[in-house]
């Protein structure tokens, strides 16, 4: 296990203002589910100074990911969930970002939501996603690295459906990596 | 800190710009899909890079101040052109993936990249990496596998064999290698074949004594459509086959009165005409033949045309028996045993000093192919990491040493029992095993008067 993770004693989530209440409530509550640490949704709305990528209608995600880094305390990890669209200054777009064995973690809502397809508004289907990156983005956290399951949470997804089709679940081999009492169930339930 | 790793096929990765955003961030996204990552912000920090480490996957920028992307994956591919290039670009412009792709690169991408393009493109070039790597290492195997079998041994008479084949490789002469069954015959002339000039032609083997008369032709020469019943298309046959090669007759002392005559015709003149055709046609070809029998005493009894057992009998070479060896049994059996370990992938295994005991006593009959079959047999029923005297065919440890008591014919009758007793009397499993044609083998069987022993039921 990393040297950062046996500290995780908590996750702190910050939504930004773009992202509906209760939409991240629920999220949250989703997440909570998943963890076996206290999750948590801070009050206050997540006042960012996002730093627009040049000629895109985006966020620089890591600007964005520095920004949490003032809020680091011993034991808590924090998660930032944003609606605005994520970007890097070399790739067209992320759906999160994070530092691994680190305590900081971003998740951007812009793509997982239907509507951003020009589908039908789908909260449930938004807030599934949400929760399948979040538990990506902890896993990188927890120290892990991209998976060649393609069933496991860490499978490096370069589009919603690969979100969809992966799952939340852990594969065995990531989740023998993972610290103890981080998440619950941490082996894919069916047992695939 | 510890990071933890999960499964993932690691690739070494090279990211090679000269901004530094660019080779931070690649090289962070790399390695978050548990690849190995080096960068280099510069062509020369590049190479030397290269110079010391092996990467599978080099990420180059077009444009850089000094040597440009393109340049440097010219000098890339003349010092280590197993390395796959990808390069990236700013500006997507067919004159760009003309250029990149012209100077040997793997695909190109554009930034800002696409996760999923870049992503599809790592797995296509690794996928790319393994595929060629497999071939490289198929084909080594196939060369392994269809290079001759050394003939092996110390004695002065195998060092005189391989004398012989050195002296007549590099000449066109024609062949005639004499042996009883199993001595390796066919080893010799393959040993030729590839020492020679011809080494890059084909080796083409026909066996005379397993082709009926009709069939022997028609395979030897070809035949026209319709030369005959059953004839629905045009066959080439294996003189024109083995244009610019080698032919190698086994059996030829089975071979009919017709077929000597054409024979002699077609190695005299170096021409063919196939079966059912009128148009001679002119063919490249070196002929070896071999024969277990007693060419010359067929000669004298008219059974063979003397003109061409002349022709054949340019150069002769004669593989001795293995029972005149005794010196060469203990080096076969370790070839033999080093051999079929490796290719059923068992553990290093070594004989017992009462197997090679074993070994040494016992007459061979079959000569070095018995001694191959039962040195596999052992390789397949021992159980490593010694090889015992009862992991051999059991006629291996309870025929006592023949030596010259016995007659050839008598050797062969009772070689042929035990191979047929051996395959529970499957006829075409023993001639399989005796390398002789069905045909061929019931005449033995009825030859020696050979009769299958009953069995109390």
């Amino acid at each position: 296990m990393s040297a950062a993770a046996p500290g995780i004693q908590a996750i702190h989530f910050l939504a930004g203002a773009e992202v509906p209440r209760d939409l991240a409530a629920d999220i949250i509550a989703r997440a909570s589910r998943r963890m076996a640490v206290p999750c948590h949704l801070e009050p206050d709305v997540w006042e960012t100074r996002p730093v627009r990528l040049g000629g895109r209608d985006q966020i620089d995600a890591d600007a964005l990911l520095a920004g949490l880094d003032v809020l680091i305390r011993p034991g808590i990890v924090h998660v930032g969930l944003t609606g605005l669209d994520l970007g890097l200054a070399l790739f067209t777009f992320v759906f999160g970002r994070a530092r691994r064995g680190g305590q900081t973690a971003v998740v951007s809502l812009a793509r997982l939501d239907p509507t951003h397809y020009g589908l039908a508004a789908d909260p449930d289907l938004t807030a599934r996603r949400s929760v399948a990156e979040i538990i990506h983005e902890i896993g990188h956290v927890a120290g892990l690295v991209h998976c060649d399951d393609f069933s496991c949470v860490m499978h490096f997804a370069p589009n919603v459906e690969t979100i969809d089709l992966r799952g939340t679940a852990f594969c065995p081999a990531c989740a023998r990596a993972l610290p103890p009492h981080l998440v619950l169930e941490q082996v894919n339930p069916r047992g695939d | 800190m510890n990071i933890t790793a999960s499964k993932v096929t690691s690739l070494s990765i090279l990211v090679v710009d000269d901004e530094p955003i660019v080779v931070q961030s690649l090289g962070d996204w790399f390695r978050q899909d548990g690849h190995r990552v080096d960068t280099a912000q510069s062509a020369r920090e590049a190479l030397r890079l290269v110079a010391e480490k092996d990467y599978d996957l080099a990420f180059l920028d077009i444009k850089m101040p000094g040597i440009d992307g393109l340049d440097l994956q010219s000098r890339l591919a003349s010092v280590k052109p197993d390395m796959t290039v990808i390069i990236m670009t700013a500006y997507a412009s067919v004159d760009t993936a003309v250029r990149a792709l012209k100077a040997g690169a793997y695909d190109y991408i554009t930034k800002p990249f696409d996760p999923e393009e870049l992503s599809l493109l790592v797995r296509r070039a690794g996928e790319h990496r393994s595929m060629r790597s497999e071939n490289i290492r198929l084909k080594e195997r196939l060369q392994e596998e269809s290079a001759p079998s050394p003939i092996v041994g110390v004695s002065a008479a195998i060092k005189r064999v391989h004398d012989l084949i050195a002296a007549v490789a590099g000449t066109e002469a024609t062949v005639l290698i004499k042996g009883e069954s199993g001595t390796g015959k066919e080893m010799a002339a393959r040993a030729i074949h590839v020492a020679s000039p011809r080494r890059y032609g084909p080796l083409v083997i026909v066996n005379c004594g397993a082709l009926a008369e009709g069939l022997l032709e028609s395979e030897l020469f070809g035949h026209e459509k319709g030369a005959f019943t059953g004839a629905m298309y045009r066959h080439s046959g294996k003189f024109e086959m083995a244009n610019g090669g080698t032919v190698f007759l086994d059996e030829i002392g089975t071979v009919s009165a017709k077929v000597q005559v054409e024979l002699l015709r077609v190695i005299e003149e170096k021409t063919v005409t196939r079966v059912g055709g009128r148009t001679p046609i002119p063919v490249d070809f070196r002929v070896i033949a071999a024969t277990n029998e007693d060419l010359e005493a067929m000669v004298q009894h008219g059974e063979f045309r003397e003109d061409l057992f002349w022709r054949l009998n340019v150069f002769s070479i004669e593989m001795p028996p293995l029972r005149t060896r005794p010196e060469d049994i203990a080096p076969l059996a370790e070839f033999f045993l080093d051999r079929f370990t490796r290719a059923m992938n068992r553990k290093p295994m070594r004989f017992s000093p009462r197997a090679l005991e074993a070994l040494q006593a016992y007459a061979w009959p079959g000569n070095v192919r018995e001694l191959q079959n039962a040195i596999e047999r052992a390789v397949v029923v021992g159980k490593p990491p010694l090889i015992e005297a009862g992991d051999f065919p059991i006629r291996v440890t309870e025929t006592p040493s023949a030596g010259g008591a016995l007659s050839l014919a008598e050797v062969e009758r009772a070689h042929i029992l035990t191979v047929l007793e051996a395959q529970n009397w499957n006829i075409s499993g023993a001639s399989r095993m005796l390398e002789i044609d069905r045909g061929t083998l019931y005449h033995k069987i009825e030859k020696y008067g050979l009769e299958k022993t009953r069995t109390a039921e």
